[in-house]
C-alpha cells in the first residue's frame, strides 16, 4: 500500500529544491514565459499578414506543447537532482517504494504544469488576445489529460534509461521529448506531413489532440468534444504508459542487477 | 513496478511512524537483527561477493574489513536493497528482506562518506524530508534533539553543501538516527575525514551506541577504527570472509612479535647467540638489537642472552595489530584464516 506520507516527503522535497534551483526555475517558468511571448508576436505577425485562425495555432500548439514539456521535464530531471546530489540512495534506504517516488514526481509535474500552463495562458490571453478558454473547460480537460499521461510515458523510459546507463545520457532528460513535437504535428495540420510520416503521427496520442484543438478554437462557436480522437488519444495512452511501465521496471531491476544503481552517484 | 510494490500489502496493517519494536514477531533468535547466509554477487564473470555468510548481534558493532575491492561496498549495497544479490538469502530481525523490504528499511539506517543529502536545500528540510519518509509525525522535536545531541543546532538553517565535510558527516548521522534505527549501516563514514573530525565522530558513534542501544555494521579499512569500535571483526578479500574473530582474537591469530633489546655486554655474544638459534636481527644502534621471533620464544630468548652474560637493560615487545593482519591478508598469507 502506498503512503501518502511518503509521497508528501518526495513533494516536500521537490518543493525544496525547486525553489532553491534557479535552473529549474529557467528551464520551467522562463522558458514557458519566452517561449510565449515570442511565439505571441509571431502569431500576431501572422495573424495580420495571413489567415487569423490559422495564425493562431501556432500559440495554441505552444500552450498545450508545454503541459508536455514541463510534465516529462519533472519526472525526468527531478531523480537527476537527486543522483547529481548523491542522495538517491538515501531516499531508496528508507521506506520509499519506487512507485511511491514515481507517483510523488508525476504529481509535482502536474502541479508546476498547472500553475505554468495558468500563467503562460493568461499571458496569452492578456498581451496577445488569445483565449485557450475557447475550447471549452471538458475539452481542456481532455488535452491535458491525455498529454500528460503521454509525458509520464515518455518520461518514464527516459528515467528507466538513465538508472540503466548512468548519468552519460543525461541530456535525454530535457532533450529526447522534443522529437515528438514535429511528429505529433504540434503547430501544424497532420496533413502537412509526408504519408509516411502521417502515419507515424496518428500512432502517437499527442497528434490527435492537436489536431482535435484546431478543430475545436478553428469553430465559430465553443465546439463540442471531438469523442473519437480523445478515444483514440486514450487508448494509444494506456498502451503506450502500460509498456512504459514495463520497461522502467525492466530497466531498473536490470540497474540493480548490473550494480548501476548504486554507482550512477559514484 | 519495483520488486518492493508486493512487500507494501504486508505493511498494509501497520500504521504510519516508525515501526514499534515489539510489534513484529520475531521468528529467529531476538538476538540477531542481521543474518546473511550464502550471499553472492556476479557482474558478468566477476564474482564480487562469494558465498559469505554472518550475522549481526543486536548491541554489536561488527566490522566488515578488507582492501579496496574486497566486496565491502557492494556487500552493503545488497543490504540495504539497491543492488540485486545473484544468491543468498538475507534476513532483518527475522523476516526476509526481500520479501518485508519496507518493513525492514524501517528499522534500519545508512550512513556514508559516499552519499551526501541535497546540498542546495537546508539541513533542517533535508532531515524534515527524511523524517517524513520515515513516519515521523511531528519531526521537529526529534531533530532539535539529535541536532543538539550531535552540537550542530546552529547549522540547522544553512545549506547542506555550505557545510565542512565534518560537520556534513555529522548531519548523515542524524539523518541515520532520525527513526530511532536499531541497526545502522555505515559504509566507511570517516573516509573524507581529517584525523582530528574522524577521532570527534567515533566517539560520537561510540556514544551514540552507548546512548541509543544501536548496533551497527561496519565497513572501514582504517585499522585503528575497527580496533577502537568493533566487537567483531569479518576480513573480507577478493570476495571472501577470510577471518571472522575479535579485533584481540585476529592479532592472537600472528604469531610473529618483534623484541627490542637494549643491553649491556658484547655485540658478537648477542649475535653468535641469535646466528645460533636461528632468529633474524637487526642492530639499529650499537647496543640495541632488534629481534623478529615468536611470542613463544621470547622467555627463551632473554633467558639465554642472561646466561651467557649479557645485561638486558631494556625489554620493548611490539605485538601484532590488526593492521599487520590486515597487511597479511591483502598480500596473500594463510595463516590468518
Amino acid at each position: 500500500m502506498m503512503s501518502g506520507n511518503r509521497i508528501g516527503a518526495v513533494l516536500l522535497q521537490e518543493l525544496y529544491i525547486t525553489k532553491r534551483s534557479l535552473e529549474v526555475i529557467m528551464d520551467l517558468l522562463v522558458f514557458s514565459l519566452m517561449t510565449v511571448v515570442v511565439f505571441g508576436f509571431i502569431t500576431r505577425f501572422l495573424v495580420g499578414a495571413m489567415n487569423a485562425t490559422a495564425g493562431s495555432y501556432l500559440i495554441l500548439g505552444l500552450l498545450l506543447w508545454e503541459i508536455i514539456r514541463i510534465n516529462q521535464y519533472s519526472l525526468s530531471v527531478g531523480s537527476l537532482w537527486n543522483i547529481w546530489a548523491r542522495n538517491l540512495s538515501n531516499l531508496f534506504i528508507a521506506p520509499l517504494s519506487l512507485t511511491e517516488y514515481i507517483v510523488a514526481h508525476m504529481l509535482s509535474g502536474v502541479l508546476k504544469t498547472l500553475v505554468i500552463f495558468g500563467v503562460i495562458s493568461a499571458i496569452a490571453a492578456y498581451g496577445f488576445h488569445f483565449n485557450i478558454l475557447r475550447l471549452g473547460p471538458l475539452n481542456l480537460a481532455l488535452f491535458f489529460m491525455n498529454l500528460t499521461i503521454f509525458s509520464w510515458a515518455v518520461g518514464l523510459v527516459v528515467l528507466g534509461l538513465i538508472f540503466l546507463f548512468g548519468t552519460r545520457i543525461q541530456a535525454l532528460a530535457w532533450g529526447l521529448i522534443f522529437l515528438f513535437q514535429p511528429l505529433s504535428a504540434t503547430f501544424f495540420p497532420v496533413s502537412i506531413l509526408p504519408p509516411v510520416l502521417q502515419s507515424v503521427a496518428y500512432a502517437l496520442p499527442p497528434t490527435f489532440v492537436f489536431e482535435a484543438a484546431r478543430q475545436a478554437y478553428g469553430a465559430a462557436a465553443s465546439s463540442g468534444v471531438n469523442w473519437s480522437y480523445a478515444a483514440a488519444a486514450a487508448a494509444e495512452n494506456l498502451i503506450y504508459f502500460v509498456l512504459a511501465v514495463q520497461a522502467f521496471a525492466l530497466m531498473v531491476a536490470r540497474s540493480r542487477r548490473t550494480g548501476q544503481f548504486a554507482r550512477n552517484e559514484g | 513496478m519495483d520488486n518492493a510494490t508486493h512487500a507494501d500489502s504486508s505493511t498494509a496493517h501497520q500504521q504510519e511512524g516508525p515501526t514499534p519494536r515489539a510489534a513484529v514477531p520475531e521468528a529467529r533468535s531476538p538476538e540477531i537483527l542481521l543474518e546473511v547466509r550464502h550471499l553472492i554477487k556476479d557482474f558478468g564473470r566477476f564474482r564480487a561477493v562469494d558465498d559469505i555468510s554472518f550475522v549481526v548481534p543486536k548491541g554489536k558493532i561488527v566490522g566488515l574489513l578488507g582492501p579496496n575491492g574486497a566486496g565491502k561496498t557492494t556487500t552493503i549495497h545488497m543490504l540495504l536493497g539497491i543492488t540485486t544479490p545473484t544468491a543468498g538469502r538475507i534476513t532483518y530481525f527475522g523476516r526476509e528482506f526481500v520479501a518485508h523490504r519496507q518493513e525492514c528499511l524501517q528499522r534500519i539506517n545508512y550512513a556514508s562518506s559516499f552519499n551526501t543529502l541535497q546540498g542546495r536545500i537546508s539541513v533542517w528540510e533535508n532531515l524534515l524530508v527524511f523524517a517524513r519518509l520515515y513516519g515521523l509525525t511531528n519531526p521537529g522535536p526529534r531533530i532539535r534533539e539529535l541536532a543538539a545531541y550531535f552540537e550542530i543546532i546552529d547549522l540547522l538553517p544553512k545549506r547542506y553543501w555550505d557545510l565542512s565535510a565534518g560537520q556534513k558527516t555529522r548531519v548523515n548521522l542524524i539523518k541515520a538516527l532520525l527513526n530511532e534505527p536499531e541497526l545502522i549501516l555505515m559504509d566507511e563514514p570517516t573516509a573524507s575525514l581529517d584525523p582530528d573530525i574522524a577521532d570527534k565522530t567515533l566517539s560520537l558513534i561510540e556514544e551514540a551506541r552507548r546512548a541509543l542501544g544501536v548496533s551497527i555494521l561496519y565497513t572501514s579499512h582504517r585499522m585503528d577504527e575497527v580496533n577502537r569500535i568493533c566487537d567483531e571483526v569479518i576480513f573480507l578479500d577478493r570476495g571472501r570472509i577470510v577471518a571472522h574473530d575479535t579485533p584481540l582474537g585476529l592479532t592472537k591469530r600472528i604469531d610473529a612479535a618483534q623484541l627490542k633489546l637494549t643491553f649491556d655486554g658484547e655485540r658478537r655474544v648477542v649475535e653468535a647467540f641469535l646466528v645460533e638459534r636461528g632468529q633474524r636481527h637487526g642492530f639499529p644502534q650499537p647496543h640495541v638489537v632488534s629481534i623478529d621471533t615468536t611470542a613463544a620464544q621470547i622467555p627463551a630468548l632473554i633467558f639465554g642472552l642472561s646466561e651467557r652474560g649479557v645485561w638486558i637493560t631494556d625489554i620493548e615487545v611490539k605485538k601484532p595489530t590488526l593492521e599487520d593482519v590486515f597487511l597479511r591478508i591483502a598480500r596473500g598469507a594463510d595463516d590468518v584464516g
